[in-house]
């Protein structure tokens, strides 16, 4: 059994939804004296109604209008923040290690190297066609713009 | 080889490569169009601007059936031309032997002469200046550029995988079983490529260079190896 509790679904109930404009019962089943006394004057004129009196049996029969059941929630500012959280946090976890854990890179890394690989790249024709040597002007000696 | 943070293919250097690049370029286009249209729908579900009641669902169902179909038939033409092309009977000029071991290549021309010779790669200590990390190797496979190459790909030991990127080559080499598969280099180059099954300590060690050159060139390299 469950901790709220819940009638038979089988039986009229009262749905706020876009698509069921009309519920299969009104919100407010028992009416008070006050409200059983407006829903006579109901079966009168309308226009005898006030806006408070109107907006009262609207009440009765629905729970939200249309504007209140479709508003957003802020729900997304706290997804938001905690994505960009956790990011943070893994880039925090990152810098760390940079830092403290990984040793040196590679001397071929280094500018001297990485200059002379592109020329023998470029020597080389590597990648002629779409690559880097597609972008290496060889008459003027310089990249294209 | 690749530029460092290159995301894309590198430049194709035989003409099933060219193929499998437009193949990939369509494909990515219709993955693109798939992925536009679902987060476009996701959008506009998710801030609520498209709800649903519907109980009878004919037509849309008919819609989305037909539809990937024809996506799918989209995919599969073109990849099975290229599956075939692959397979095509081409008369190789040329037949090397790539050996995998650990942890490098042996190769053999024995076409014409004994040509055998191991393939160790060049360790970063000892590399010239310049010279690219973990890819270069002592001695390079040497192929006639423009000629139908077959390999026969297999392994002493462990599996291994002999595979050229720009060439668009990639075949597992089994211990035991000779596996076949053939390129056309369609330009002089040097093409690298790296061991790609696993196969222990130093798999990420045991590259594969193939230099593409004019068969004169082919030639007097042959014959210089094989007369050592």
């Amino acid at each position: 059994a469950g901790v709220v509790k819940a009638e038979d679904y089988t039986l009229p109930a009262y749905v706020d939804r876009r698509d069921v404009p009309l519920p299969e019962v009104a919100f407010v089943r028992e009416l008070s004296a006050q409200q059983k006394a407006l829903k006579e004057k109901e079966k009168a004129a309308w226009s005898a109604l006030s806006t408070q009196e109107k907006v009262e049996l609207y009440r009765i029969k629905f729970n939200e209008t249309y504007a209140e059941m479709n508003k957003g929630t802020n729900e997304w500012k706290t997804i938001l923040g905690g994505v960009l959280f956790f990011l943070g946090l893994t880039g925090v976890i990152l810098i760390w290690q940079k830092h403290f854990m990984y040793g040196a890179i590679p001397h071929t890394f280094s500018e001297e190297w990485l200059s002379a690989q592109t020329k023998r790249m470029l020597d080389m024709r590597v990648n002629p066609v779409e690559g880097v040597s597609a972008q290496w002007d060889f008459d003027k000696n310089e990249w294209k713009k | 080889m690749a530029n460092r943070s290159q995301l894309g293919f590198q430049d194709a250097s035989s003409p099933i490569m060219e193929e499998l690049v437009q193949f990939h370029d369509h494909a990515l286009m219709v993955a693109l169009a798939i992925c536009s249209l679902v987060l476009y729908l996701l959008t506009i579900m998710l801030t609520e601007k498209l709800s649903s009641s519907t109980v009878d669902a004919q037509e849309i169902e008919l819609v989305w059936t037909i539809l990937p179909a024809i996506v799918l038939i989209m995919l599969a033409l073109p990849s099975l031309q290229i599956l075939y092309m692959m397979d095509e009977i081409n008369e190789p000029d040329l037949t090397l032997k790539a050996i995998g071991h650990q942890w490098y290549w042996s190769y053999e021309y024995t076409d014409f002469k004994d040509l055998m010779f191991d393939s160790y790669m060049i360790p970063t200590a000892d590399l010239p200046l310049g010279h690219f990390r973990l890819l270069e190797v002592d001695h390079r496979v040497v192929v006639p550029m423009e000629s139908p190459v077959r390999v026969i790909v297999t392994a002493d030991d462990v599996l291994h995988s002999w595979a050229v990127p720009s060439l668009g080559v990639k075949t597992d080499a089994i211990p035991g079983r000779l596996n076949q598969t053939s390129f056309v280099a369609n330009r002089p180059g040097v093409f690298y490529g790296q061991c790609s099954e696993i196969c222990g300590a130093n798999h990420s060690f045991m590259p594969i260079v193939v230099e593409s050159a004019p068969l004169a060139n082919f030639e007097s390299w042959s014959s210089l190896l094989s007369s050592q």
